[in-house]
């Protein structure tokens, strides 16, 4: 049986796409949900604030009169213009990138440079708490990638190594009579790659079980909402080749380690 | 004649070249004839039929089989001769989750006969070496006796030039003796195959001329 550590290296590879998407995701939500608040005495436009920081991707204008509303209400029309005219402008903006907090200073300093600009206000505290604890849960899912993936290759390598006993004598008599590798090992092929079939669409299974029970049912808002990210037609291939070149691989070398004779 | 094995100082050696079997020997076997090779357990005649099927490299001097060197041959080239050699084992080695009949064909699936092919020359050789009934047994369903029979046969489906068996009546009792040294010289005398026998004791009753080697001392030497 070779679909256990298949799956196992299958699901390790279904994590690392997922892992890939799910990080790009939150990612962009951070990114979207975080903005610079920029204050300035005159007007500012996106291309000048690009050109202080190439960080710059989007630039929101917060609506003057809405915040004024807020302080002065119960003021007079004829306040509310005078209020309107001594009021800065209100920028939020918004990065390109998720970047680390050492960036964002330098951002910050570099759109103060702006003539007119008040104050750049980057909430770095708050951003750092969230930028490091999102670096740290990567770190941790890379971790367990690697690990999975060291078990797995145990797992190929030990039966590889229950396979090699087990038709090495098959190859060899075969060998003696001239069969070339792919004839020799073409049973094996047939084994490894019914295993192969299976272990993908196991593994398919479990992804989209999961997607369709527990994403769907869970508590916490960000799987709820993402769980499109779960498991896609596009990796069904990515697993089925990955799995194909393991066995592959697994097989040549079961093979070319039977044999009496040296390649050549 | 053409020389389907020419040894020119042959020798082999095993470790590296530390433990020499074969020590500097010249010997040249011609097609079509019948050899026995003889000599003392560990004199090294398992290793010289290994020699010529390729399992061992000559350490130095040279060995053509079939007109290549056997020094310098390629794999893949290997693999094309032995694909027209047909080897006895003592010790049988059939493939024991194969049938009876699939094991005898062994050589013409790996050349890639049809099936209606294999299952013509399976019967045949199988009432040649009187298993017709066991076809569709599996090797370990069968005396040892009953087992070399099969190896016989699978070394003679495919008709070729060279038949090499090691010990191949040594567990055997008379009446599987007697069929296997039967279709050995027949396929000698009337297929004009090329054989070479390591045996204990030539059978008493032998029906073609031969030619004897005794290896002694690591020489190969021919008794007159
Ligand atoms: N694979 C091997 N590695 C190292 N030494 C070997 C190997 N095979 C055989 N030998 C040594 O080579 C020598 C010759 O062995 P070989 O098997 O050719 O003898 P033999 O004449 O066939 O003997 P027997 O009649 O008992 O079968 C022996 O001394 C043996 O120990
Ligand atoms: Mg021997």
């Amino acid at each position: 049986m070779f679909i256990l550590p298949l799956m196992a290296m299958l699901i390790g590879v279904e994590f690392i796409l997922l892992f890939n998407r799910i990080t790009t995701s939150y990612e962009d939500k951070l990114k979207s949900d975080y903005a610079i608040l920029v204050i300035s005495k005159k007007e500012l436009s996106t291309p000048l604030l690009r050109s202080y920081s190439d960080r710059v991707d989007s630039v929101e204008s917060m609506n003057r009169e809405d915040i004024a509303k807020e302080v002065t209400a119960g003021i007079q029309d004829a306040g509310m213009v005078a209020f309107l005219k001594g009021l800065p402008y209100f920028y939020r903006v918004h990065l390109t990138e998720y970047i680390s907090l050492e960036e964002l200073k330098k951002v910050q300093s570099n759109l103060k440079k702006i003539k007119d600009v008040l104050t750049v206000e980057i909430f770095g505290e708050n951003y750092h708490s969230k930028h490091t604890m999102f670096r740290l849960v990567k770190m941790i899912l890379n971790i367990f990638i690697v690990m999975l993936f060291i078990v797995s290759i145990f797992l190929v390598i030990k039966q590889m190594e229950v396979w090699q006993l087990a038709h090495k004598n098959r190859m060899q008599i075969m060998e003696v009579f001239g069969a070339p590798i792919m004839l020799r090992s073409g049973i094996l092929f047939k084994i490894a790659f019914i295993d192969a079939i299976i272990a993908t669409i196991l593994n398919i299974g479990i992804f989209i079980y999961l997607k369709v029970t527990w994403a769907k049912k869970s508590d916490i808002d960000f799987i709820k909402e993402n769980q499109d990210l779960l498991i896609n037609v596009s990796d069904y291939f990515i697993l089925f080749f990955t799995a194909f070149v393991i066995v592959l691989v697994s097989v040549l070398f079961v093979a070319v380690k039977s044999s009496e004779v040296p390649e050549g | 004649m053409a020389s389907v094995i020419t040894a020119n100082n042959l020798t082999i050696a095993y470790d590296k070249g530390k433990n020499i079997v074969i020590d500097s020997s010249t010997f040249s076997i011609e097609q079509g004839e019948f050899v026995f090779i003889t000599g003392l357990s560990g004199s090294g005649k398992s290793t010289l039929l290994k020699s010529m099927y390729g399992q061992i490299k000559p350490q130095s001097g040279s060995l053509l089989v079939g007109g290549l060197d056997m020094k310098k041959i390629k794999k893949g080239q290997l693999l094309q001769l032995r694909r027209n050699i047909g080897i006895i084992f003592q010790d049988y080695k059939l493939i024991n989750e194969w049938t009876v009949e699939k094991n005898v064909v062994l050589p013409l699936i790996i050349t890639g006969y049809n099936l209606d092919v294999q299952r013509v020359q399976a019967e045949k050789l199988l009432s040649h070496v009187k298993l017709s009934d066991s076809a569709n047994k599996y090797p370990l369903e069968l005396s040892g006796g009953e087992q070399q029979r099969v190896g016989v046969a699978r070394a003679l489906s495919k008709n070729p030039f060279l038949i090499l068996a090691d010990e191949p009546t040594g567990n055997l009792d008379e009446f599987s003796s007697g069929v296997v040294w039967d279709l050995l010289e027949n396929a000698s005398g009337q297929l004009n195959a090329t054989v070479i026998v390591v045996t204990h004791k030539i059978p008493t009753i032998f029906n073609l001329p031969y030619r004897h080697f005794i290896i002694e001392n690591g020489g190969v030497h021919e008794v007159h």
